[in-house]
């Protein structure tokens, strides 16, 4: 040996950028993540138009109006997309690991990348929804009384309120998928079983210490004291535990057949 | 001569069974090396380990000279195309071109393009509506655009024709000609590639069973054909992989068979063959004990 010359070596991407190119693979095709679930709103917005104006036409005037109306403030139309994000969640951490591995990506650089995607997501649905909110409240439920945006279950307050309300809801839809995947990546089904029936035993653990502590009223009382907003901002620390805990099952995981 | 990869006493255990077992090689700088081996034999998880994408239960996998495991400094010169494949749900074909190129620096997208012609791939097609053969062109063109200065192709040609698995030799040849680089190529259609290799690699059972250059291993073993009584009398004590007899005829595939030797059989009434590469890979992996196959096909399921 005479001569010693290292191999040659690409050098490579900024670590930044390197996360960057996967969120950008995790939207390659926005279609599932960004144009189907709008269209979907956009459907069942017509829809609910649709119901609203055959309510309001059955019931004209007096009372049954008002209780119909009153009843709108329930609806669960909007619901939809928080599971559906769920799902994107779970198909993009499992769909694209294997890929983006194929690709020289890192188990760090591929979950930082997806993560930065599902708080991009967790924004753009924010800001969507919460301009979508202000008009219904602004036209009084689109001239109909209707409410599909700015349900009761998303609070009262004002816009930013419910901006943040609707930004931690999606958050933790998005990491709870994304830990749920990780399981599934890293363990197959039997992790996800195993995962469900922990967490299903923890609440009736904690359910059990509540009866016989006879402390359920704890409960609402807990609620009535932080009311929407702490109750959404508190979802922030399951959210941030769902994601670090995402993170440390995917670093072992490997891809399998 | 520099070494890419530096294997030393590398094994992987899932459960009970051994998918590779104290493995010791390495890889030259800018050769195209054949990992060749039965189903099962370990090849896809040698490959995955060399790749960061499994984690060696024991010993050293050295990848330009470090640790591929979670290491970005190695993986963004690391392409790796596999037969199986997944992309995500909704991807049509056009969007693995797309996304492809920010991942290899020196992805080279012209040479895509002409590829995508070559191999007839329909761009605005679903991914999951694709046939095994276009499925796998995608891989193919993908490892070779990518221009990664280590790229491996596990089984990247299952479903393609001949004319298309032609194509790729040539185009491989050809870019490798233009652009050196190291690449590492499993299959099972070891006569097509025969002439593509530099360096072999042999894995039976998760053992590496030959590490050796083409070259000299076309050369290794010789077949000599005679009467049955001459065979046996050459034959002796020297290393047969293979011994066949048809009535009266006999021949042996007689391992390392140096100048000497084959003067002395053709002194001796024999006829000489040379035995392919395919047919040396088929004799050393042939014997081996079918339990153990069984195991490892089992795992890799």
């Amino acid at each position: 040996m005479t001569t010693v010359t290292a191999p040659r070596m690409i050098t490579p991407a900024t670590t930044q950028s390197r996360i960057w190119a996967v969120t950008k693979l995790t939207l390659t095709n926005p279609w599932t993540a960004i144009i189907l679930p709008w269209i979907i709103l956009g459907i069942i917005f017509l829809a609910n138009v649709a119901i609203w104006l055959l309510i309001t036409r059955a019931a004209p005037i007096g009372a049954a109006r008002d209780e119909a109306i009153e009843g709108f403030n329930y609806g669960g139309a909007s619901s939809f997309i928080f599971i559906y994000m769920l799902i994107v969640a779970i198909q993009t951490i499992n769909l694209t690991f294997q890929y983006a591995l194929g690709y020289g990506v890192t188990r760090r650089d591929f979950y930082l990348g997806s993560s930065l995607t599902f708080v991009l997501l967790s924004l753009m649905y924010a800001v969507g929804l919460t301009i979508l909110a202000e008009i219904e409240r602004a036209t009084n439920g689109w001239g109909l009384g209707g409410r599909m945006f700015a349900p009761v279950f998303f609070g009262d307050g004002i816009w930013f309120e419910r901006l943040w309300i609707f930004f931690t809801a999606f958050l933790f839809f998005f990491f709870v998928g994304a830990l749920t995947a990780a399981i599934y990546v890293r363990w197959r089904s039997n992790g996800v079983v195993a995962f469900s029936v922990g967490i299903a035993a923890l609440l009736i653990a904690a359910g059990a210490l509540l009866t016989f502590t006879g402390n359920w009223a704890a409960i609402p009382d807990f609620f009535a004291a932080v009311q929407f907003l702490g109750g959404y901002s508190l979802s922030l620390v399951i959210s941030l535990i769902a994601a670090a805990c995402g993170y440390f099952v995917l670093r072992g995981a490997t891809p399998t057949n | 001569m520099n070494a890419v990869i530096e294997v030393t006493g590398l094994t992987k255990q899932f459960g009970s069974v051994t998918a590779v077992s104290d493995a010791t090689f390495s890889v030259q700088e800018n050769t195209i090396s054949g990992l060749l081996g039965r189903n099962g034999a370990g090849k896809t998880t040698l490959m995955q380990l060399l790749t960061g994408q499994q984690f060696a239960t024991s010993g050293s996998i050295k990848v330009f000279g470090e640790s591929p495991v979670e290491n970005a400094r190695v993986l963004s010169n690391v392409s790796f195309i596999k037969e199986s494949q997944k992309y995500p749900d909704d991807f049509k074909v056009k969007h693995v071109f797309r996304s492809a190129p920010w991942f290899f620096a020196e992805w080279d997208a012209e040479f895509a393009e002409l590829l995508i012609d070559e191999f007839r791939l329909p761009v605005h097609r679903r991914i999951k509506k694709l046939s095994r053969g276009q499925l796998s062109s995608i891989g193919v063109i993908v490892g070779l655009a990518s221009r990664a200065p280590l790229t491996f192709f596990d089984e990247p040609y299952l479903g393609l024709d001949a004319v298309a698995r032609q194509l790729f030799y040539d185009r491989l040849l050809q870019d490798y000609a233009e652009h050196p680089r190291t690449v590492i190529l499993s299959t099972h259609l070891i006569d097509e590639v025969a002439n593509l290799l530099e360096h072999v690699l042999v894995i039976d059972a998760g053992r590496i069973i030959i590490d050796q250059d083409a070259e000299s291993l076309r050369g290794s073993a010789t077949t000599v054909v005679g009467t049955r009584g001459s065979v046996e009398a050459f034959v002796g004590d020297r290393e047969v992989l293979d011994r066949e007899t048809i009535g009266g005829l006999a021949s042996a595939t007689i391992n390392g068979l140096d100048g000497a030797g084959k003067a002395a059989a053709t002194a001796a009434g024999l006829e000489l063959t040379p035995v392919s590469l395919q047919q040396l890979v088929v004799k050393h992996t042939a014997t081996t004990d079918m339990n153990d196959h069984k195991q490892e096909v089992e795992i890799n399921r």
